[in-house]
């Protein structure tokens, strides 16, 4: 396909997801809360939210586009994967020497090899040209922010940075499924000095992060393939742990690993913040979002959102444990926003100190 | 690579209507749309070109057309309808077995 026609379907996908998440998710919500009003009752659940949405018209047609949307813009026509497929010849071979430190024989996890997720078919790790992919795919992840998607991250690393002025905690820094290395280079800027680990379980995305990143010349960071939740480091060999859109990947059981392998590699009084996606603002709210979890094939984000954060950081040794919405964007008003949103979370904690 | 070596054979599909066959003729709509909105850009990029090189004028191609241009494009869009829209009728055009 040439460059124009893929350009023009992407665009047009896009704007189809645009009008999906203003004007369809809007009427949707005036139809739900249409629907409240006249029961007199009020959901308190997903499941009460689903008995009044479920057989609406509009909802259906809402969904559909939710999954189809994602599947054409990956693997229709005009889809990301035949896309790149067709220039292999001049992308992969700049991948096969960029200083990532990857692990050939690592063994993927059976629930990252069992969902291919975001509807990338075959998942971000089997093909050396899916972190192209998944970073071209996540351009257009969240219609409204359009090219201030970037900074998202750099907002994360500044909330991040800012309780840390003199920028002095953190030497040695965790970057936890950094993919393409779009959460790294922020950290990166803000602790020019600091040395920083990326690892990412796809091979892919970390040859990628490794070639683009600015920094490729620095001994200061390194992308190493490797699974967050057994990782081959010492303990206390990190002033912090972090993570931009990780932990709602995992399912429960690998988000317990998870937390206790930040707890062990951690230095004391070391802290551990990931943004992700946890407090969820109602029943419709919720609803939503565990539709889309499993309409874009993320599986674990209903656990992850019901998972008692403190009660498990608390058994590992952590305090000052903190769940707090995040403003992905200026202007983004978390409690009324009329457009569809993730629920955007930092969750912060400290490694006591001797524990 | 062709669409079809993607096809997962051993997942359950997902469907959002009534009868399936709502979400799989919307598949082919969305499909449609997209092909449109490609060949859409296409004809633009084409016109500014052309426009550049000074053999259109697209002010007076968005221009609405002469009554002489729109009888002369009569028999074409209708023959156009015709093939669209016969398809609700629900007639056959060879004998069915029965």
């Amino acid at each position: 396909m040439d460059d124009r026609s893929f350009v023009a379907a992407q665009d047009f996908l896009l704007s189809s997801k645009t009008f999906w998440t203003k004007q369809i998710y809007e009427d949707l919500k005036r139809i739900y809360e249409d629907a409240v009003a006249r029961s007199g009752e009020t959901p308190t659940t997903p499941a009460d939210v689903a008995a009044i949405l479920e057989g609406d018209t509009l909802y259906r047609y809402f969904a559909w586009l939710e999954r189809h949307l994602q599947r054409l813009k990956y693997a229709g026509r005009y889809g990301l994967v035949p896309y790149h497929d067709e220039r292999r010849s001049v992308l992969a071979p700049p991948l096969r020497d960029t200083g990532a430190e990857l692990s050939p024989t690592l063994e993927m996890p059976s629930y990252y090899r069992r969902v291919d997720i975001h509807q990338h078919p075959g998942g971000v790790f089997s093909d050396e040209l899916d972190g192209y992919v998944y970073e071209r795919g996540a351009r257009s992840t969240t219609p409204l922010m359009g090219a201030s998607h970037a900074d998202l991250h750099h907002r994360f690393t500044d909330l991040v940075a800012a309780q840390d002025a003199e920028r002095v905690l953190y030497g040695r820094i965790l970057d936890m499924g950094c993919g393409f290395g779009k959460s790294t280079q922020p950290f990166h800027e803000a602790y020019p000095d600091a040395r920083i680990d990326a690892i990412d379980l796809s091979g892919p995305c970390l040859a990628l992060a490794a070639h683009q990143a600015p920094s490729r010349s620095s001994s200061k960071v390194r992308f190493r393939q490797m699974n967050a939740c057994a990782t081959d480091y010492e303990p206390d060999c990190f002033d912090l742990v972090t993570s931009t859109m990780l932990v709602h990947e995992l399912p429960p059981g690998e988000i317990e690993k998870l937390f206790a392998e930040a707890a062990r590699i951690l230095a004391p009084g070391g802290r551990m913040v990931h943004l992700d996606f946890h407090a969820i603002d109602g029943p419709f709210a919720r609803f939503m979002h565990y539709g889309h979890g499993l309409r874009n094939n993320e599986p674990f984000m209903q656990p992850w959102a019901e998972m008692d954060i403190h009660a498990s950081l608390s058994d590992k040794g952590f305090t000052n444990i903190n769940v707090i919405p995040f403003q992905e964007a200026e202007g983004v008003d978390l409690k009324n926003h009329a457009a569809w949103r993730f629920p955007w979370t930092v969750i912060q904690a400290e490694l006591k100190t001797g524990g | 690579m062709r669409i079809s070596d993607s096809l997962i054979l051993d997942r359950p599909e997902q469907t959002f209507f009534a009868d399936p066959a709502l979400d799989r003729a919307f598949g082919v709509v969305m499909a449609l749309a997209t092909e449109v909105y490609v060949q859409r850009d296409r004809v633009r990029a084409l016109e500014r070109k052309l426009e550049a090189a000074g053999i259109i004028d697209r002010a007076d191609m968005d221009r609405e057309p002469s009554e002489d241009e729109r009888q002369a494009n009569a028999e074409d869009r209708e023959a156009f309808v015709e093939g669209l829209m016969i398809n609700l009728l629900g007639k056959q055009q060879a004998k069915g077995a029965s």
